[in-house]
């Protein structure tokens, strides 16, 4: 097996593998005062705008329902070659996050379940495979 | 106690004038903002000396931008301060050159806006993001219409039929960018941004100016302004996004709270509004704003717009300038050229585009961040 690296350690890790590759963990963070919401940071929470040690990480799991989808034919930047899919998320932990579909995946609809997987993405300057959290239709 | 702007003393729009928003070009921003500037000064048929104040909203021009313009109007030592608040930046240059007239502090406010298409430049948060950099406004906005097509049972021609009749306003009006009507097809047909959204659909970010002056009545009668042509503003409100359920569309809800504060503070339903000059950076975003404004329930906007009643001459004139689709969106006037629309179409004075018997607008901007600003105008 190769090595390989997360591209966004801060913002999420690997978790357990199943048939259909490594499952993510996003990390996220709550409030005191009950949002949830992601990435963690400490700068202090939107709702209630505690701050300190009001605020503590948490993992959430990377399933969630479809929002919507949308297709890319056109992107300025050449480090991102359109076609691409962006897609909306609703997390089961409450945040709504937007990110890439897998270029493999089926064509997703709103309101379908799917998840984040890790994905290969490009090689390190030293070798390692990196990846990548994309989604797609969860199994 | 606060009180809101029609609770201080009232303040009218007394002069309009634009530089035609164009595709970016080797003029200078300096012309541009001088040709609008020259232009309301003309319009109210008062000299440039009588203005006591202006506010200059750009977004793209970078440090201090507006001295080096407003000097070759001689450069008399009134006060001048720079706006940006993204896509409403022009719309919060109004605002505040109303509530320094309102309040007493000055008689005459400028508010002129001028841009040009320089790129955007946004400072790091130090918060790490999954794929922003993939998401850019035509990307946000196709998520939408994305949403609202399966929320609503939209098809896309639906959606593309606001184009269709932006783009025929935006063929009557002289200061608009894109001055050409369009079919159907034409704008289905187009060139695919994102997701469903076509290059017709969206706005040309571009390049122009819009100035709008502002005055008091003992400003207007000091100045012998014509009191005929003067539009009251009669609310004025902005506000920032807060946090929404999970799932709702900011946007949306945003524009809902803002446009309920607008329509509270003049006293007015949404079904006595003549005009509407809104956010139509994208086609979705008209239907959605018309349904949070509350000129029709939520999904119904598709069947108002197919009726007709979103024309010039039906119920509700939405953008009648053209839009931000057709007129354009140069960011820093946006805001400031959809009040000189709507003074035009209240003074009856929008030839080909007139919206007969118009006595009350509203103009609605979003800026991300996310800001909004409402204003309602009364003859």
């Amino acid at each position: 097996m190769q090595p390989s690296k997360l591209l966004k350690p801060g913002l999420y890790s690997e978790g357990s593998s199943d048939r259909e590759g490594a499952t993510v963990r996003l990390k996220g963070g709550r409030c005191r005062c009950g949002y949830v919401f992601f990435p963690m940071q400490t700068y202090g929470c939107e709702r209630c705008g505690s701050h300190g040690d009001a605020l503590t990480s948490c993992e959430l799991p990377a399933n969630g329902t479809l929002l919507a989808e949308a297709t890319v034919h056109l992107h300025a930047d050449k480090n991102r070659p359109a076609p691409f899919t962006i897609v909306k998320v609703a997390l089961d932990d409450g945040p709504v996050i937007r990110t890439l579909l897998a270029d493999d995946s089926a064509p997703v609809a709103p309101g379908q379940r799917v998840t984040g997987r890790l994905a290969a993405v490009g090689q390190s300057e030293s070798g390692e495979t990196v990846l990548d959290l994309r989604f797609s239709i969860a199994s | 106690m606060t009180r809101s702007l029609n609770e201080l003393r009232p303040v009218y729009a007394v002069g309009i004038g634009w530089h035609r928003y164009q595709n970016p070009s080797e003029t200078p921003y300096v012309e541009l903002g001088l040709t609008a500037i020259r232009a309301a000064l003309a319009d109210a048929r008062i000299e440039w000396p009588a203005v006591e104040s202006s506010y200059v909203a750009t977004a793209l021009l970078g440090m201090a931008s507006g001295r080096p313009m407003l000097r070759h109007l001689g450069a008399t030592g009134a006060p001048l301060m720079h706006v940006e608040n993204a896509s409403a930046s022009g719309s919060t240059a109004f605002r505040h050159a109303c509530i320094e007239v309102a309040s007493g502090i000055s008689d005459v406010a400028l508010a002129v806006g001028v841009d040009k298409r320089n790129p955007v430049r946004r400072s790091d948060t130090g918060i790490g993001h999954l794929a922003e950099d993939a998401i850019v406004p035509f990307t946000h906005f196709a998520l939408l219409t994305n949403e609202y097509s399966v929320r609503h049972n939209a098809s896309a021609e639906d959606i593309a039929r606001v184009a269709v009749k932006n783009h025929r306003n935006g063929a009557k009006n002289p200061n608009a960018q894109r001055q050409q009507e369009r079919t159907l097809d034409e704008v289905l047909g187009g060139k695919r941004v994102s997701g469903s959204l076509t290059a017709l659909q969206c706005t040309p970010i571009g390049e122009g100016a819009a100035a709008v002056i502002v005055a008091s009545e003992d400003g207007i009668r000091r100045l012998g302004i014509d009191a005929g042509r003067a539009i009251r503003t009669t609310a004025s409100v902005g506000r920032s996004e807060r946090v929404y359920p999970p799932g709702a569309g900011f946007d949306a809800a945003l524009t809902k709270e803002t446009a309920d504060l607008a329509l509270a503070q003049a006293k007015l339903a949404p079904k006595d509004l003549d005009i509407i000059e809104l956010h139509d950076a994208f086609t979705v975003e008209e239907l959605l704003y018309i349904e949070s404004i509350g000129l029709c329930p939520e999904g119904r906007g598709v069947r108002m717009l197919k009726e007709g009643a979103l024309d010039i001459g039906g119920q509700c004139a939405i953008n009648p300038s053209g839009g931000l689709i057709a007129m354009g969106h140069p960011i820093g006037p946006t805001g400031i050229g959809q009040i000189g629309e709507i003074v035009m179409q209240l003074r009856g004075e929008a030839g080909p585009r007139q919206h007969g018997g118009a006595r009350t607008g509203l103009a609605h901007m979003v800026g991300v961040g996310a800001v909004c600003y409402v204003h309602i105008l009364q003859k």
